[in-house]
């Protein structure tokens, strides 16, 4: 009845006794923290450095597939709706920038049915396998001058022997779904990413032997300097057939035979639905950034520059640029710049938008004015990063060609017609493989006479 | 390849660890192979032996060997394999093994094969073995084609005969089909 009776209401009498628990205990935890545990943790990550690097790669790699899964389904649905003279996803966001993600969300929710008949274990995690195996690919893919998961010795064989293991994923799919249309689409995949797997591995062999080795990072170190330092221009005819092979591997159009909509409904994928047909599909496009991402790797320069930039400043006279600025040195005039450079900044950004549209109110001026000076400021920031770090300026150019790659792909989707199975085995059997090994005998020859010719 | 450094709290090195758990997945798998049913999963257990195989060369210090056996022995036979079974098999077929008479000729054969294993355990110099190098592809390219260049060149013809036979009986077998 008698609230004042007490002076503590309930939550003082429980705050203030935590109060001075925590401020007894704090201190304690602290320093235990610091003394025992501290120095163990720190000791166990340096003697571990190994394996963390490793998992650390590995989530790395998981979270950047899903955005790049989701861009790259973006950019078909945008990208073909253009070239067909539509208007495409218009509706989330400007432009639709994030229907696919909607898309994604109308996948997890939705339900996940195993067909009657279906051999549940296996359907379950073929998808499962299909989406590992287009993941583990990436641990080797180079993004940027050391910014690479696992730099093996053996990276082309790895990236052959995991690429090699998607076909069984897919087999696996289309036969545990009990439905011949998905049994058709299983077959088709099979027949097809085993016989394009061969001149795809050939076609890199010439490669292999100019480079002298198997490691990715090194085969796109090879290739830094000029546009013409590219192994494209020395193996054009190894270029043009992993192109092809790897449209094939990837089951894009014209050779996407394994989910021929028009034929065998959704092929390997016709039964699933919900998060497994999610796997499926994102796994499709997983590997079309993997092969856009192996094509710039291993043909187009990696993550190098088109132009030498460094020999371009020193034509212009300015030599290397790099910014030496030490904070420390300014003292107290930093802290006052820190003050003071952004207000004013975006009081004289804030003055033409202002005085362009006087019709506004001010605040409106202002927050423009903001805006443009963190742009300005990032845009200052990125130019930094870009000049004084390589794996910056790597990223940037390898993100840029593989895009471009992926441009081509969702282009052809947009142009080609679909090939029939006996041209699709014929072209592979009879045109890739014999193109192929005369690349290969032609790359070795040309080695052993100019290296003949180079001792004499 | 390696890691040499041990796991807290619990005093076994990573390459002990992951040997350990490569070989109960392979155990296990390939015993599936053997005692399953269903002749679709026993090839999924065999592709997860042979992956757990690949992993071991790689503990054992040569990752070129499990490239090519991850490539060849998943990539390669297990598809042909799953590929034959599927367009032999239908759901309607008998999911036990019909053919299953040849029982004394397989304890014979299992008798020899434990045998040379044990025999093979026994002769090896164990603490020589250990400290074998990492075998990367040049040296092994140099030994393939140097050392042992006949051998690999009998091998590849030999494979060249098997092709070559394969595809003879294939061919005649349906010409025969659309005659008849």
């Amino acid at each position: 009845m008698n609230r004042s009776a007490s002076p503590a209401s309930l939550i003082g009498r429980v705050v203030i006794p935590l109060l001075l628990i925590a401020l007894v205990v704090g201190p304690v935890a602290v320093v235990f923290l610091a003394t025992v545990i501290g120095p163990w943790v720190v000791g166990v990550v340096n003697s571990n450095l190994g394996i963390l690097r490793f998992v650390l790669a590995i989530a790395g790699v998981l979270l950047f597939s899903i955005p790049a899964a989701f861009i790259i389904i973006y950019m078909e649905l945008k990208v073909i709706a253009y070239m067909n003279l539509r208007v495409g996803p218009n509706r989330v966001l400007p432009a639709g920038a994030a229907h696919s993600v909607v898309a994604g969300l109308k996948v997890l929710t939705k339900e996940d049915f195993t067909p009657n008949g279906a051999d549940r274990i296996v359907f379950t995690w073929s998808p499962v396998l299909v989406f590992l195996t287009a993941v583990m690919t990436f641990m080797v893919v180079p993004f940027g001058p050391g910014l690479v998961g696992a730099p093996l010795n053996i990276g082309l064989l790895y990236l052959f022997a995991v690429g090699g293991m998607s076909v069984v994923g897919l087999l696996l799919a289309g036969w545990s779904s009990f439905n011949k249309y998905s049994l058709l689409g299983g077959l088709r995949s099979a027949a097809q990413v085993v016989s394009y797997e061969i001149p795809l591995t050939l076609s890199v062999v010439g490669l292999i032997l100019l480079a002298g080795t198997l490691s990715i990072d090194s085969i796109g170190r090879q290739q830094a300097g000029w546009v013409w330092d590219w192994f494209v221009f020395r193996q054009p005819l190894g270029a043009l057939i992993f192109f092809i092979a790897g449209v094939a591997e990837a089951n894009r159009t014209p050779f996407d035979l394994t989910e021929a909509d028009s034929e065998i409904v959704a092929g390997f994928a016709t039964e699933y639905s919900g998060m497994r047909f999610g796997f499926l599909f994102f796994a499709e496009y997983v590997n079309v950034f993997i092969m856009s991402a192996l094509i710039v790797t291993m043909f187009f320069g990696a993550w190098n520059a088109p132009v030498d930039v460094n020999w371009l400043l020193r034509l212009v006279g300015v030599g290397p640029l790099s910014i030496n600025l030490d904070p420390g040195q300014l003292g107290s005039s930093l802290m006052a710049a820190a003050a003071v450079v952004p207000l004013l900044a975006t009081l004289i950004l804030a003055a033409p938008v202002y005085l362009l549209r006087r019709h506004r109110p001010a605040w409106q001026a202002l927050l423009a004015g903001f805006l443009l000076l963190n742009l300005l400021v990032l845009g200052v920031i990125g130019l930094a990063a870009y000049m004084d770090w390589d794996w910056v300026a790597g990223l940037v150019w390898f993100m840029l060609k593989s895009f471009v790659f992926v441009f081509v792909f969702v282009w052809m989707r947009a142009t080609f017609p679909r090939v029939r199975i006996d041209q699709l085995m014929g072209f592979a059997w009879k045109w890739l493989l014999p193109a192929a090994l005369l690349n290969l005998f032609v790359t070795a020859f040309a080695i052993v006479l100019i290296k003949s010719a180079g001792i004499n | 390849m390696t890691q040499p450094d041990t796991i807290p709290l619990l005093g076994l090195g990573w390459n002990d660890l992951l040997f350990l758990a490569f070989a109960a997945v392979m155990v296990v798998a390939a015993l599936a192979v053997v005692l399953q049913r269903d002749i679709i999963r026993a090839g999924g257990a065999m592709i997860i032996a042979f992956a757990a195989l690949a992993g071991l060369y790689v503990i054992a210090g040569s990752p070129v060997v499990a490239g090519a056996q991850v490539l060849v022995y998943i990539g390669a036979i297990s598809v042909l394999v799953l590929f034959a079974i599927m367009l032999t098999q239908t759901k309607a077929a008998p999911r036990a093994l019909v053919f299953q008479t040849q029982a004394v000729p397989a304890a014979i054969a299992t008798a020899i094969l434990a045998l040379l294993i044990v025999a093979s355990v026994l002769t090896t110099d164990w603490p020589k073995q250990v400290a074998t190098q990492v075998a990367d592809a040049r040296s092994v390219a140099t030994t393939l084609f140097g050392q042992f260049t006949l051998p690999f060149e009998v091998v590849s013809v030999l494979l060249l005969a098997a092709v070559v036979g394969g595809v003879f009986l294939a061919k005649r077998e349906r010409d025969r089909g659309e005659a008849d």
